[in-house]
């Protein structure tokens, strides 16, 4: 029993309210989407999650039980937007990989484990040794996933993870997530503004505005037949629908 | 600033509050009053930081200790901290900064009659360095932008390390030797004539000059660099109007900004620069005081030169707020 | 790291502060020794003497030999001053550090105390400090040491600050790592550097500060000295002896440099990012030179047709990299015509925006443009700048930028901003101008456009800023818009209205349109033409309705890659192996064969040309040995990505 409840969740920063009142639910291995235009807090959202930003009402529970934000062990994990702001720039993959995962074991233990990790975001296990300046952005962001699931996670928020890559290389990412979740069972908050991305990795979507949640549901419903103005709004505006043709 | 438009104030109007400008007024005015509480307790404190009986210490080791007693008192330094904090407080704002111990004359007369000659060779010191180095700037900056002049922009660099590198005070010796003793054009102590002003204010001033022309260059270009001056290219508008209307005020803001600490610095500056040409201000008195261990003297001295740089930095950041309409939203 | 250092060393600066400051390092040690009675010799027949060959700088009131006393002096000075600069980087890392480490509310106290002592400049609180610990070397030692703290504190503050918000530092504390340790493996490690640097410069301000308050009686006091000391006695006699000012003084100058210089030359060395900025090698000269691949294809001006708009020609761009000249577009040539809508289609690197630059000739200091034909309404773009031709460019040709919050002037109002073109190039009086820029604000469906013109850039939100954009194009009569990225920085929503509102412009007036973008689904729904570019060529041109039976293998990997909203749900995603290529080192052959799954030997080697390859549409072109030929299935576990090779 691992879902993901957030519960009347406010985020104020001064006069400003980030977040305001929002319920949303990512069951056990299931990938949610969540969507918004920039401003909506669907990243301040994740932000209170995994604490850093801090909550000013509701709560957000991991199996029933609040979300550990002390201490080594933190079953939520982050994948950030920018995957050249994400990794530390003077530490190696290896050690970048190895810092994650909760403390204890041998030290050849830890190494197969950072190799048995690399090798299941398709990295070579000899990138443990470069430092991430090495590595393309798309190798960067796996390296990130990689991170993430050092932790022994049992759910993943994905933070706009495809954003900051090349066209060429986000394919090979979405293409990743969805395999994560269909062998490991992995639950996924997952965060875009592209709503196209989202229908091929989401089994469920939110949609966010002003803070607020504005609409929830099975992703093949809220996309054919939405039910609020602004999921309308944004679903047309997605380019592409107007003239291009299916692909074959 | 309110004082003054007692209509607003009467019918207050709800946006009154919001305006930028206002927000900036009463943000920056906050800040200096908090600025200014600091500077009088500190110089407050620093009496009573220095280890073992001030009073003994400035009256040495051999005088009869009834005289140190009772100087003690004359001082107040008998009375509770908190007593005399207020003392010292309420004398501040009447105006009396205690009495020298070495003189027994106010302070505030010693004050008075040292400030002019600081103030005046302060703010040509300023007004010099401002007016060498933001045109010597903005030149090198275009000279020296992306692709261009590159052993232009090692020689200046060079050169304006090296300006900036050497104290003012030694500037102030060289200049001394040159002028005063060898060629003998100039007087090199008081200021008793226009000419006594020249060697003081060039010293003072060449050193930030060079600071502020290197970073006005700098800023130049990268301004020349930015989005929006690529943008007046698109417009097809003519170099010098490129140069003059857009990259200039921006570089000059940018450098306003860094430059704000370094003119503010030029006042702490004459405190040496006084030393060296013998100038009847401020800076002369202050390193007497501290020798003879007077410390009431040294104690309003502190304040004056700490009240001249909040007040720079005020007049930086009202130029800032005028010349670019961001800087009045920024918060500290 | 090695080679930046060595290279900071081998410029002329760099290796005369490191020669200087090693030279002084060694004076600091030896000197005592060597000359350490020599300088306390007192001879009473030559008190105050002037130079000569026995005392080369004179002698003091007592007779000693000022030289031998400057050389002596160094070691106390240097040690003076590397103890000051010791306190000053602890309590400063300290003060700087501890809004990061204390959190929130007493992080934010220490903040706003170290905001309010570093306004008060350095000497001022040395003299301060100076007071309070007392007259002489340990006195002036913490005076000097804590004076500098405000400002090393605020230095390590700003850049910790800047650190603590990278990702890295908070994915490490969603793992549960404390702050303390998160300083000290992520954030120090990356500050190191500029804290370094500025320790150093740091020393060499606090050398001449000490000389300073020794200057001043404040600091050594006899019988021990420092080179402000000897100063200070020199200053005394200088009507007598001036080289008993000038030694010390110059000695204190030399070293307060050196070390000044070498930090300088180190932050110049480190400052410069190394293999990214592709400067320029000589200015641009309009048309004075030829493109080494010219070839002149000899088209007649008559068999053009007479609504092209644009054409370009055999375009080169060339700008000046780290080792040697780097062409980041490699031989460009197409043509728009009145009213047609161009999509250039391109990831980071391909040189779409560099060829956008190119044509409108906005490249200015940054590359050289070379071109066999470059003509906008049949005038030559090559040819020198005139003030005839800025006006003829000013009023038919209109530029959007990709980053509508930069690309305004952030200290003059929109209206101002606006109306310049007008002043400018229709000689419009400024009543008038500002009557145009309310109007055409109007036009590109600002509200409030009266009011909106006496705005600042910073009050318009991100969308109303590029359509004020798109409202300054339209000042004039535009015959063609240039659009590089114009949404990217924009939400979808207000990308579409953007898009829209280009796509009515185009309509209402036969305005032709260069949209440049790295999104294939954006340039697909508003342009009639792609033209898709990799590595600095195009490498298919061909009508937007084409895009699903696009023939370059790169296309359709490009097109396959996103998904969109008809995408097979059950298939994986198309990827592409491999990395874009390096401008600077573009393989001979086929640039994309590297990455391409149809690549032979002939693709390593021939460069294919631009060609229709179909005789059925002679308007879809492309670049490609194997256009169309079917794609080996992907294979269904993605093959493990190779480790990219050293740089």
């Amino acid at each position: 029993m691992s879902e993901l409840r957030f519960e009347d969740v406010t985020v104020r920063y001064g006069r400003t309210t980030a977040v305001d009142g929002v319920s949303l639910t990512v069951p056990e291995g299931a990938v949610v989407g969540l969507v918004g235009e920039s401003g909506s807090g669907k990243s301040t959202l994740a932000r209170a999650a995994v604490g850093l930003a801090p909550l000013t009402g509701g709560r957000i529970t991991l199996g029933g039980a609040p979300v550990p934000a002390r201490g080594r062990s933190r079953p939520l994990q982050m994948v950030f937007q920018d995957p050249y702001s994400s990794l530390d720039p003077r530490m190696t993959v290896g050690r970048c990989v190895a810092e994650a995962i909760p403390p204890g074991g041998s030290r050849a233990g830890r190494r197969a484990e950072v190799e048995r990790l690399l090798e299941l975001v398709h990295l070579n296990p000899a990138c443990a040794a470069v430092v991430p300046s090495r590595l393309s952005g798309g190798q960067r962001q796996r390296v990130a996933l990689a991170r993430a699931l050092a932790a022994r996670p049992r759910v993943i928020i994905a933070d706009e993870i495809t954003s900051a890559l090349d066209v060429s290389v986000q394919g090979a990412v979405l293409n990743l997530v969805r395999e994560l979740q269909r062998e490991l069972g992995l639950a996924m908050l997952f965060i875009s503004h592209n709503l196209a991305v989202v229908r091929y990795v989401a089994s469920h979507v939110a949609v966010m505005r002003h803070g607020r949640l504005v609409e929830q549901g099975p992703t093949t419903r809220v996309l054919t037949e939405p039910g609020h103005d602004f999921t309308r709004e944004l679903l047309a505006a997605v380019p592409g629908r107007t003239t291009r043709r299916s692909t074959p | 600033m309110t004082a003054d438009m007692p209509a607003t104030l009467t019918v207050p109007s709800p946006r009154f509050w919001a305006r930028p400008w206002v927000r900036f007024g009463v943000r920056r005015l906050r800040r200096l009053l908090v600025s200014l509480w600091v500077l009088v307790t500190a110089s407050f404190a620093m009496i009573h930081l220095i280890p073992g009986d001030p009073v003994r210490g400035a009256l040495g080791p051999t005088a009869p200790a009834d005289l140190v007693e009772a100087r003690r008192h004359a001082l107040g330094l008998d009375d509770p901290l908190l007593t005399q904090y207020l003392h010292y407080l309420k004398g501040l704002l009447t105006g009396d900064l205690g009495t020298s111990l070495a003189s027994r004359l106010p302070v505030s007369g010693v004050v008075a009659q040292r400030l002019p000659a600081t103030l005046a060779l302060a703010v040509l010191a300023f007004l010099a360095a401002v007016v060498l180095a933001i045109p010597l700037g903005v030149v090198m900056g275009v000279l020296t932008r992306r692709g261009h002049g590159r052993r232009t922009e090692l020689a200046f660099t060079t050169t304006g390390i090296i300006m900036a590198t050497i104290p003012d005070f030694l500037i102030g010796v060289v200049l001394v030797y040159v002028f005063g003793i060898q060629l003998g054009w100039l007087p090199v102590a008081g200021d008793d004539t226009a000419a006594a002003y020249v060697l003081p204010v060039f010293s003072l001033a060449i050193g930030p000059a060079a600071i502020l022309a290197r970073i006005v260059r700098v800023e130049m270009v990268g301004v020349l660099e930015a989005d929006f001056v690529r943008t007046a290219r698109a417009k097809r508008l003519p170099a010098r109007t490129v140069y003059a209307g857009h990259a200039l005020p921006n570089a000059v803001t940018a450098a306003l900004t860094l430059g704000g600490l370094l003119l503010s610095a030029l006042v702490a500056g004459t405190v040496l620069v006084e030393n060296v040409f013998a100038w009847p201000g401020l800076g002369s008195t202050i390193v007497r005081s501290i020798l003879t261990k007077d410390y009431p003297v040294v104690q309003a001295i502190v304040l004056v030169y700490g009240v001249g740089v909040l007040i720079t930095n005020l007049v930086v950041d009202v130029a800032l707020a005028l010349l670019d309409p961001r800087s009045k939203i920024r918060e500290d | 790291m090695k080679g930046r250092w060595t290279r900071i060393v081998r410029t002329p600066l760099g290796l005369t502060a490191t020669v200087l400051v090693v030279a002084i390092a060694a004076l600091a040690v030896l000197g005592p020794v060597l000359w350490g009675s020599g300088a306390d010799a007192v001879d009473t027949d030559a008190i105050l003497s002037q130079p000569s060959a026995e005392h080369w700088a004179g002698t003091d009131n007592l007779g000693r030999d000022i030289l031998l006393r400057v050389l002596v002096a160094s070691r106390l000075s240097i040690t003076l001053a590397l103890l000051a600069i010791v306190i000053t980087v602890v309590a400063g890392l300290l003060l700087g550090s501890a809004p990061f480490v204390l959190g929130r509310r007493p992080g934010r106290l220490v903040a706003a105390v170290v905001n309010i002592a570093v306004a008060f400049p350095g000497l001022l609180l040395a003299l301060f400090f100076a007071v309070v610990f007392g007259v002489g070397a340990t006195g002036a030692v913490l005076a000097i040491g804590l004076a500098g703290a405000p400002a090393f504190g605020r230095l390590t503050q700003t850049l910790v600050a800047g650190v603590a918000e990278r990702d890295y530092v908070a994915a490490a504390r969603t793992m549960g790592i404390g702050r303390f340790r998160i300083l000290v493996r992520h954030v120090l490690p990356n500050i190191a550097e500029p804290l370094v640097v500025n320790a150093t410069v740091g020393a060499g301000t606090a050398l001449l500060s000490f000389a300073g308050l020794s200057f001043l009686g404040l600091g050594v006091q006899s019988p021990s000295y420092d080179w402000g000391r000897l100063l200070y006695d020199g200053i005394g006699t200088i009507y007598v002896n001036a080289a008993a000012a000038l030694v010390p003084g110059a000695a204190v100058l030399l070293a307060g440099l050196a070390f000044n210089l070498f930090g300088e030359s180190v932050a110049k060395g480190l400052g410069i990012p190394v293999g990214i900025g592709l400067r320029a090698a000589s200015p641009a000269r309009a048309g004075s030179a030829s493109g080494p691949e010219r070839t002149g294809q000899g088209e007649d001006p008559g068999d053009r047709p007479s609504d092209v708009v644009l054409d370009v020609r055999d375009l080169e761009v060339t700008v000046s990299g780290p080792s040697g000249p780097v062409r980041p577009v490699r031989g460009v040539s197409f043509d728009v015509r009145r009213g047609e809508a161009v999509g250039i289609v391109g990831e980071s690197g391909s040189g779409k925006s560099m060829t956008a630059l190119a044509i409108t000739r906005l490249l200015a200091d940054q590359g050289r443009v070379d071109a066999s034909r470059l003509d906008l309404l049949g005038n030559d773009l090559l040819a020198p700048d005139t003030p005839a031709r800025r006006r003829m460019l000013g009023t038919t040709l209109a530029m959007v930028f990709q980053d509508p919050m930069t690309a305004f002037n952030p200290t003059r109002r929109i209206g101002a901003q606006l109306a310049e073109v007008a002043t400018h190039h229709q000689g419009m009086s400024r009543r008038d101008a500002m009557a145009r820029v309310v109007d055409r604000l109007t036009a590109v469906r600002i509200p409030d456009a009266d009011t909106r013109v006496r705005q600042y850039p910073h009050e318009f939100s991100g969308g109303m800023r590029q359509r004020a954009m798109i409202g300054m194009g339209l000042m004039g009569t535009p015959a063609l818009i240039v659009a590089d990225e114009p949404t990217t920085a924009l939400d979808v929503t207000v990308q579409q209205q953007v898009l829209d509102l280009l796509t009515a412009i185009r309509e209402a007036d036969d305005v032709a349109l260069i949209l440049i973008s790295h999104d294939v689904t954006v340039v697909g729904e508003v342009c009639d033409r792609i033209l898709v570019m990799y590595a600095g060529r195009i490498v298919e041109d061909m009508p937007a309705a084409d895009l699903a039976a696009a023939r370059h293998p790169y296309t359709r990997a490009l097109v396959d890659a996103v998904p969109d909203m008809n995408t097979d749900l059950d298939e994986l995603l198309a990827t592409i192996p491999g990395r874009p290529v390096d401008p600077a080192d573009v393989p001979s052959g086929c640039a994309y064969a590297d990455r391409c799954p149809l690549a032979d030997a002939r693709c390593q080697a021939e460069d294919p040309p631009l060609a229709a390859d179909q005789a059925d549409s002679p308007r879809h072109r492309v670049a490609c040995w194997h256009a169309g030929e079917a794609l080996p299935a992907q294979p269904d576990d993605q093959s493990i990505d190779e480790l990219v090779e050293s740089p």
